[in-house]
Protein backbone atom coordinates (compact mmCIF):
# COMPACT_ATOMS: atom_id res chain seq x y z
CA UNK A 1 0.00 0.00 0.00
CA UNK A 2 1.58 3.30 -0.99
CA UNK A 3 1.13 6.26 1.52
CA UNK A 4 -1.58 8.03 -0.14
CA UNK A 5 -3.66 4.84 -0.28
CA UNK A 6 -3.49 5.10 3.68
CA UNK A 7 -4.24 8.31 3.72
CA UNK A 8 -7.71 7.69 1.77
CA UNK A 9 -7.89 4.28 3.43
CA UNK A 10 -7.82 6.33 6.89
CA UNK A 11 -10.34 9.13 5.67
CA UNK A 12 -12.93 6.22 4.54
CA UNK A 13 -14.04 6.17 7.98
CA UNK A 14 -16.55 8.23 9.89
CA UNK A 15 -15.62 7.16 13.18
CA UNK A 16 -11.29 8.44 11.85
CA UNK A 17 -13.27 11.45 10.65
CA UNK A 18 -14.80 12.40 13.34
CA UNK A 19 -11.49 11.45 15.50
CA UNK A 20 -9.65 14.02 13.37
CA UNK A 21 -11.89 16.58 14.09
CA UNK A 22 -11.87 15.97 17.40
CA UNK A 23 -8.22 16.89 17.61
CA UNK A 24 -8.53 19.83 14.94
CA UNK A 25 -10.55 20.92 17.67
CA UNK A 26 -8.32 20.58 20.43
CA UNK A 27 -4.73 18.50 19.82
CA UNK A 28 -2.85 16.61 22.25
CA UNK A 29 -5.85 14.64 23.99
CA UNK A 30 -5.16 11.53 25.26
CA UNK A 31 -6.91 8.16 23.81
CA UNK A 32 -9.09 8.41 28.05
CA UNK A 33 -10.86 11.64 26.69
CA UNK A 34 -11.13 10.92 23.20
CA UNK A 35 -12.71 7.49 24.06
CA UNK A 36 -15.44 9.36 26.48
CA UNK A 37 -16.74 11.31 23.36
CA UNK A 38 -17.40 7.98 21.18
CA UNK A 39 -20.03 5.00 21.70
CA UNK A 40 -17.26 2.77 21.63
CA UNK A 41 -14.73 0.48 23.21
CA UNK A 42 -11.09 1.66 24.32
CA UNK A 43 -10.12 -1.08 21.98
CA UNK A 44 -12.27 -0.04 19.17
CA UNK A 45 -10.85 3.57 19.50
CA UNK A 46 -7.22 2.25 19.83
CA UNK A 47 -7.93 0.56 16.67
CA UNK A 48 -9.05 3.59 14.43
CA UNK A 49 -6.08 5.65 16.07
CA UNK A 50 -3.43 2.53 14.71
CA UNK A 51 -4.75 3.38 11.23
CA UNK A 52 -4.75 7.08 11.62
CA UNK A 53 -0.68 7.19 12.50
CA UNK A 54 0.18 4.36 10.30
CA UNK A 55 -1.30 6.97 7.85
CA UNK A 56 0.61 9.31 9.18
CA UNK A 57 -2.49 11.83 10.54
CA UNK A 58 -2.04 11.29 13.99
CA UNK A 59 1.35 11.89 15.69
CA UNK A 60 1.73 10.67 19.32
CA UNK A 61 3.73 12.21 22.30
CA UNK A 62 4.79 11.00 25.08
CA UNK A 63 4.74 13.29 28.69
CA UNK A 64 5.45 11.07 31.62
CA UNK A 65 2.94 8.56 31.64
CA UNK A 66 0.83 10.01 29.53
CA UNK A 67 0.38 9.63 26.13
CA UNK A 68 -0.64 12.39 23.63
CA UNK A 69 -2.31 12.33 20.42
CA UNK A 70 -1.90 15.07 17.64
CA UNK A 71 -3.99 15.90 14.50
CA UNK A 72 -0.51 16.25 11.43
CA UNK A 73 -2.35 17.96 9.00
CA UNK A 74 1.06 17.26 6.33
CA UNK A 75 -0.58 14.02 4.57
CA UNK A 76 -3.79 15.75 3.34
CA UNK A 77 -1.39 18.81 2.22
CA UNK A 78 0.25 16.17 0.12
CA UNK A 79 -2.70 14.75 -1.06
CA UNK A 80 -4.30 18.24 -2.01
CA UNK A 81 -0.84 19.27 -3.82
CA UNK A 82 -0.56 15.88 -5.63
CA UNK A 83 -4.46 15.38 -6.57
CA UNK A 84 -6.71 18.58 -5.91
CA UNK A 85 -4.08 20.68 -7.60
CA UNK A 86 -3.74 18.86 -10.62
CA UNK A 87 -7.18 19.00 -11.64
CA UNK A 88 -8.42 22.19 -10.16
CA UNK A 89 -5.52 24.05 -12.01
CA UNK A 90 -6.71 23.90 -15.52
CA UNK A 91 -9.85 24.72 -15.03
CA UNK A 92 -9.19 27.53 -13.16
CA UNK A 93 -6.86 29.35 -15.64
CA UNK A 94 -9.78 27.99 -18.28
CA UNK A 95 -12.09 29.99 -16.82
CA UNK A 96 -9.64 33.06 -16.40
CA UNK A 97 -8.45 32.93 -19.84
CA UNK A 98 -12.67 32.99 -20.85
CA UNK A 99 -12.97 36.35 -18.68
CA UNK A 100 -9.59 37.78 -20.06
CA UNK A 101 -11.13 36.93 -23.94
CA UNK A 102 -15.12 38.52 -23.07
CA UNK A 103 -13.45 41.26 -21.36
CA UNK A 104 -11.13 42.56 -24.08
CA UNK A 105 -14.35 41.67 -26.41
CA UNK A 106 -16.69 43.71 -24.90
CA UNK A 107 -14.18 46.68 -24.36
CA UNK B 1 1.79 17.85 35.69
CA UNK B 2 2.03 18.79 32.01
CA UNK B 3 -1.17 20.03 30.35
CA UNK B 4 -1.46 20.49 26.80
CA UNK B 5 -4.32 22.51 25.69
CA UNK B 6 -5.45 24.47 22.63
CA UNK B 7 -2.93 24.88 19.83
CA UNK B 8 0.00 25.31 22.50
CA UNK B 9 1.90 22.39 21.26
CA UNK B 10 1.53 21.68 17.53
CA UNK B 11 3.10 18.48 15.76
CA UNK B 12 4.18 17.93 12.13
CA UNK B 13 5.84 15.38 10.82
CA UNK B 14 6.94 14.26 7.32
CA UNK B 15 8.52 11.40 5.54
CA UNK B 16 11.19 12.37 2.76
CA UNK B 17 13.53 10.20 1.04
CA UNK B 18 17.20 12.24 1.39
CA UNK B 19 19.55 10.95 3.75
CA UNK B 20 19.62 13.11 7.30
CA UNK B 21 22.88 15.04 6.13
CA UNK B 22 20.38 16.29 3.17
CA UNK B 23 17.35 17.41 5.55
CA UNK B 24 19.80 18.64 7.99
CA UNK B 25 21.63 21.06 5.37
CA UNK B 26 17.94 21.81 4.13
CA UNK B 27 17.10 23.60 7.55
CA UNK B 28 20.26 24.90 8.39
CA UNK B 29 21.40 26.45 5.27
CA UNK B 30 19.99 29.86 3.49
CA UNK B 31 20.52 28.32 0.17
CA UNK B 32 17.90 26.00 0.59
CA UNK B 33 15.55 27.84 3.28
CA UNK B 34 14.71 30.63 0.69
CA UNK B 35 13.25 28.14 -1.46
CA UNK B 36 10.81 26.77 0.48
CA UNK B 37 10.00 28.39 3.60
CA UNK B 38 8.18 31.45 2.37
CA UNK B 39 11.24 33.19 0.46
CA UNK B 40 13.21 33.44 4.08
CA UNK B 41 17.02 32.95 4.38
CA UNK B 42 17.15 31.07 7.47
CA UNK B 43 20.94 30.42 9.06
CA UNK B 44 20.88 27.79 12.22
CA UNK B 45 24.17 27.68 13.49
CA UNK B 46 25.21 26.72 17.22
CA UNK B 47 24.64 30.25 18.99
CA UNK B 48 21.62 31.60 16.59
CA UNK B 49 18.82 30.88 14.82
CA UNK B 50 18.67 33.78 11.93
CA UNK B 51 16.01 34.54 9.75
CA UNK B 52 15.91 37.04 6.90
CA UNK B 53 12.80 37.95 4.70
CA UNK B 54 12.70 38.56 0.81
CA UNK B 55 12.34 41.89 1.43
CA UNK B 56 15.99 41.88 3.40
CA UNK B 57 13.59 42.99 7.20
CA UNK B 58 14.73 40.28 9.84
CA UNK B 59 12.28 37.95 10.49
CA UNK B 60 13.53 35.82 13.49
CA UNK B 61 16.92 36.32 15.99
CA UNK B 62 16.77 33.64 18.52
CA UNK B 63 18.83 31.54 20.61
CA UNK B 64 20.10 27.74 19.30
CA UNK B 65 19.57 25.52 22.25
CA UNK B 66 20.88 22.37 20.79
CA UNK B 67 22.47 21.39 17.99
CA UNK B 68 23.48 17.92 16.94
CA UNK B 69 23.89 17.12 13.26
CA UNK B 70 21.86 15.59 11.84
CA UNK B 71 19.51 14.78 14.48
CA UNK B 72 18.26 17.10 16.31
CA UNK B 73 17.60 20.96 16.18
CA UNK B 74 16.06 23.26 19.18
CA UNK B 75 15.88 27.09 18.29
CA UNK B 76 13.78 29.77 19.87
CA UNK B 77 10.94 31.71 17.93
CA UNK B 78 9.42 34.98 17.70
CA UNK B 79 7.83 35.80 14.88
CA UNK B 80 9.30 39.41 13.74
CA UNK B 81 7.89 39.00 10.43
CA UNK B 82 4.56 40.84 12.28
CA UNK B 83 4.83 43.92 14.37
CA UNK B 84 1.87 42.52 16.66
CA UNK B 85 3.35 38.73 16.64
CA UNK B 86 7.01 40.11 17.50
CA UNK B 87 5.08 41.51 20.68
CA UNK B 88 4.53 37.91 21.95
CA UNK B 89 6.84 35.78 24.10
CA UNK B 90 9.18 33.49 22.67
CA UNK B 91 8.16 30.12 21.87
CA UNK B 92 10.30 27.08 21.12
CA UNK B 93 10.56 24.76 17.66
CA UNK B 94 12.35 21.50 17.70
CA UNK B 95 13.30 19.33 14.54
CA UNK B 96 14.14 15.63 14.53
CA UNK B 97 15.53 14.03 12.08
CA UNK B 98 15.20 9.76 12.33
CA UNK B 99 16.40 7.91 9.68
CA UNK B 100 14.20 5.19 8.13
CA UNK B 101 14.60 2.16 5.74
CA UNK B 102 14.81 2.37 2.10
CA UNK B 103 16.62 5.59 1.87
CA UNK B 104 13.78 7.83 3.90
CA UNK B 105 13.73 10.15 6.75
CA UNK B 106 10.55 10.95 9.22
CA UNK B 107 11.49 14.34 9.96
CA UNK B 108 8.80 15.87 13.29
CA UNK B 109 8.48 19.61 13.78
CA UNK B 110 7.57 20.18 17.28
CA UNK B 111 6.26 23.87 17.90
CA UNK B 112 5.64 23.88 21.51
CA UNK B 113 5.76 26.44 24.37
CA UNK B 114 3.53 28.88 22.92
CA UNK B 115 1.45 30.00 25.75
CA UNK B 116 2.90 33.33 25.93
CA UNK B 117 2.62 33.97 22.43
CA UNK B 118 -1.45 32.53 21.35
CA UNK B 119 -1.57 34.89 18.03
CA UNK B 120 1.69 32.91 16.97
CA UNK B 121 0.16 29.50 17.56
CA UNK B 122 -2.75 30.81 15.08
CA UNK B 123 -0.78 32.50 12.62
CA UNK B 124 1.69 29.08 12.23
CA UNK B 125 -0.76 26.74 12.61
CA UNK B 126 -2.55 24.83 9.88
CA UNK B 127 -1.15 25.93 6.25
CA UNK B 128 1.99 27.69 7.71
CA UNK B 129 4.09 25.10 9.25
CA UNK B 130 2.33 22.72 6.36
CA UNK B 131 3.38 24.67 3.34
CA UNK B 132 6.89 24.77 4.94
CA UNK B 133 6.90 20.76 5.21
CA UNK B 134 5.61 19.97 2.15
CA UNK B 135 7.69 22.14 0.14
CA UNK B 136 10.89 21.13 1.78
CA UNK B 137 9.86 17.77 1.15
CA UNK B 138 9.19 18.61 -2.68
CA UNK B 139 12.58 20.21 -3.34
CA UNK B 140 14.57 17.43 -1.52
CA UNK B 141 12.93 15.07 -3.59
CA UNK B 142 12.34 16.93 -6.79
CA UNK B 143 15.15 19.36 -7.22
CA UNK B 144 12.53 21.96 -7.47
CA UNK B 145 10.85 24.42 -5.52
CA UNK B 146 6.84 23.85 -4.75
CA UNK B 147 5.89 26.52 -6.22
CA UNK B 148 7.39 29.16 -8.25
Amino acid sequence: MTDDDRVFKALADPTRRFLLDRLFQRDGRTLTELESELAMTRFGVMKHLRVLEDAGLVVTRREGREKHHFLNPVPIRLIHDRWIDKYTEPRVSALAELKTTLEEESA
Amino acid sequence: MTTITAQTTQVYQVFIKATPEAVWDAITKPEFTERYFFGARIENTPERHRAVGPDGSVWGDEPVYEFDPPRRLVQGWRSLYDPELAQEDESRVTWEIASQEGGYCLLTVIHDRLEGAPKTAENVSGTGWMMVLSGLKTLLETGRPLAD
